[in-house]
């Protein structure tokens, strides 16, 4: 098994066309399933004329800032640890150094990085945060109510790379080229199902928010 | 064959049965002795089916990360000592998604529990719209249970009435257009014994305003007609009340989703502002 793993054809494939086949699908995914909702809402009377790009915006923004909106404040520890976790999610894939190597390589193009001290915290902090929603669908009752199994599912297709990318970068548990072929195989598979599945919600977000925020703004009221 | 498929949905019951004290309500009640697994499975599709082509009912199901976030927003959720049932997410899960995963072949007896969860438990209050991070409307969704229930026919017996009447009459409370004329006129003889010759125009035509009770004001609370009579008259406002069917501002369809009454107590209202010709429509609240 790992002898078939450490096959250089392996690694040639996770490395190359694995990764395309990856963006292909979730940026046309992406698109797909975007626009295909966007559609859905055009068919609604009562949807179109009440949206406002002002008040998306604003709706947005209320929304992505840290305890700007009640909920945030209301609930601190799930709120620290929700942004915490998304911060990362986004920060370390596109910022991280050795990301950046493998494009510059391929392409001559590189963008500035965070430090590598800042990213290994930064996926600890990640890989915490995993653990805490965890542990809060286990023991909180209201969210264990309304728990399925696909809760745990996309939580562990979040999860996987970032563990997988934290053991090769400290070159534990299994050889580094293992570990870094595994991490580019759930890399590819957490891109694939964005789009799929609900961690759509990356997606969604945008438009629901923009929907509720036009939706109360029109009313001269606003997001709490 | 509809038996048949009853036995299949109570053999693999694993849906959450909630110990309640329980409604009486014939129309409960009585409306689930006459309901069967294929009538059900009927009316939950035709919703679903028109659901399917919007955005407002798919985009809460494809975007819902189940974070429970929104528990803390509901009345229900906090007055029952944070009871995970009461939470908003759980009562979209026990109905609607539910109803979704089984294609709609559910027993009566689940559709009674369904029916009290939306009718009984959720005021639609949208409150948790505002504490969801994704703004999404959970009292759409469960708007539309209401609907499949209303379909059914499994609706609280006062509410259904009261719908019937506006179906009819176009008013609440089965108010005939002379009863109506009368008491607004004799509401008027009311007032005039504190202020002198107040004034309650029916159809006033190009007022600025028209006020549009509820049926319950001339029906059982006459006084509040007197009491917005003497604001109006005090305020020196040009207003109005409408002689035709089309004065009730109270929507009972929209609480159960009959959208056919709902559009039609609305275009009432404002069909007689047109033919008016009122600049503002005030209503009671």
């Amino acid at each position: 098994m790992l002898d078939f793993i450490r096959d250089l054809s392996l690694y040639n494939f996770v490395r190359g066309p694995l990764v395309w086949i990856a963006f292909l699908i979730f940026i046309g995914g992406s698109i797909y399933k975007v626009r295909g909702m966007i559609l859905l809402a055009k068919k609604e009377k009562v949807v179109q004329p009440y949206m406002s790009f002002k008040l998306s915006l604003r709706s947005i923004l209320h929304w992505v800032f840290p305890f700007a909106s009640v909920n945030w404040r209301s609930r601190w520890v799930i709120s620290t640890a929700t942004f915490l976790f998304h911060v990362g999610l986004v920060i370390l894939p596109i910022f991280l150094l050795a990301h950046n190597v493998l494009i510059y390589e391929s392409w001559g193009i590189s963008w500035w990085t965070v430090s590598e001290g800042f990213a290994d915290i930064m996926t600890m902090i990640v890989i915490a945060c995993c653990g805490f929603f965890f542990v809060r669908r286990i023991f909180a009752p209201e969210v264990r109510f309304v728990t399925f199994a696909d809760d745990y599912l996309i939580l562990a297709i979040a999860f996987l790379p970032f563990i997988t990318g934290f053991l090769a970068y400290h070159q534990w548990l299994l050889p580094h080229k293992i570990m870094v072929i595994l991490h580019m195989i759930f890399g590819s598979l957490m891109l694939i199902a964005i789009p799929f599945t609900r961690l759509g919600h990356m997606l969604y977000f945008f438009l629901t928010r923009a929907y509720m925020g036009s939706d109360q703004g029109y009313r001269h009221s606003q997001d709490w | 064959m509809a038996e048949a498929s009853v036995k299949e949905s109570t053999k693999t019951e694993d849906w959450v049965k909630l110990n309640r004290k329980p409604v009486a309500d014939p129309g409960f009640d009585e409306t689930v002795k006459n309901l069967t697994t294929e009538k059900i499975e009927k009316a939950v599709n035709a919703v679903l089916n028109i659901g399917k082509n919007g955005a407002r009912f798919m985009a809460p199901l494809e975007t819902c990360i189940h974070c429970a976030l929104c528990s803390n927003a509901c009345h229900w959720y906090l007055s029952h000592d944070k009871d995970p049932t009461y939470a908003p997410v759980a009562k979209v899960k026990m109905t609607l998604w539910e109803l979704i995963k089984r294609k709609g072949k559910v027993s009566p007896e689940f559709m009674k529990q369904v029916a009290r969860i939306v009718f009984c438990e959720c005021n639609l209050c949208r409150r948790c719209s505002m504490y969801c991070p994704f703004g999404l409307d959970i009292a759409f969704q469960l708007g539309m249970v209401r609907r499949m229930c209303f379909i059914l026919g499994l609706v609280p017996q006062n509410i259904l009435d009261q719908t019937h009447s506006l179906s009819a009459t176009l008013t609440q409370l089965w108010i005939t257009q002379g009863d109506w004329i009368d008491t607004m006129q004799w509401q008027e003889e009311e007032v005039r014994g504190e202020i002198k010759n107040v004034r309650i125009p029916i159809d006033k035509e190009g007022a600025e305003v028209m006020w549009c009770p509820l049926g319950t004001e001339p029906k059982v609370a006459t006084y509040h007609i007197a009491r917005t009579a003497k604001i109006m008259n005090v305020a020196g406002i040009d207003w109005t009340v409408a002689a035709q069917d089309g004065w009730d501002s109270a929507n009972m369809g929209m609480f159960i989703r009959d959208m056919e009454t709902m559009q039609r107590v609305v275009r009432g209202i404002y069909d007689n502002a047109m033919r008016l010709k009122i600049k503002r429509i005030v209503l009671t609240e």
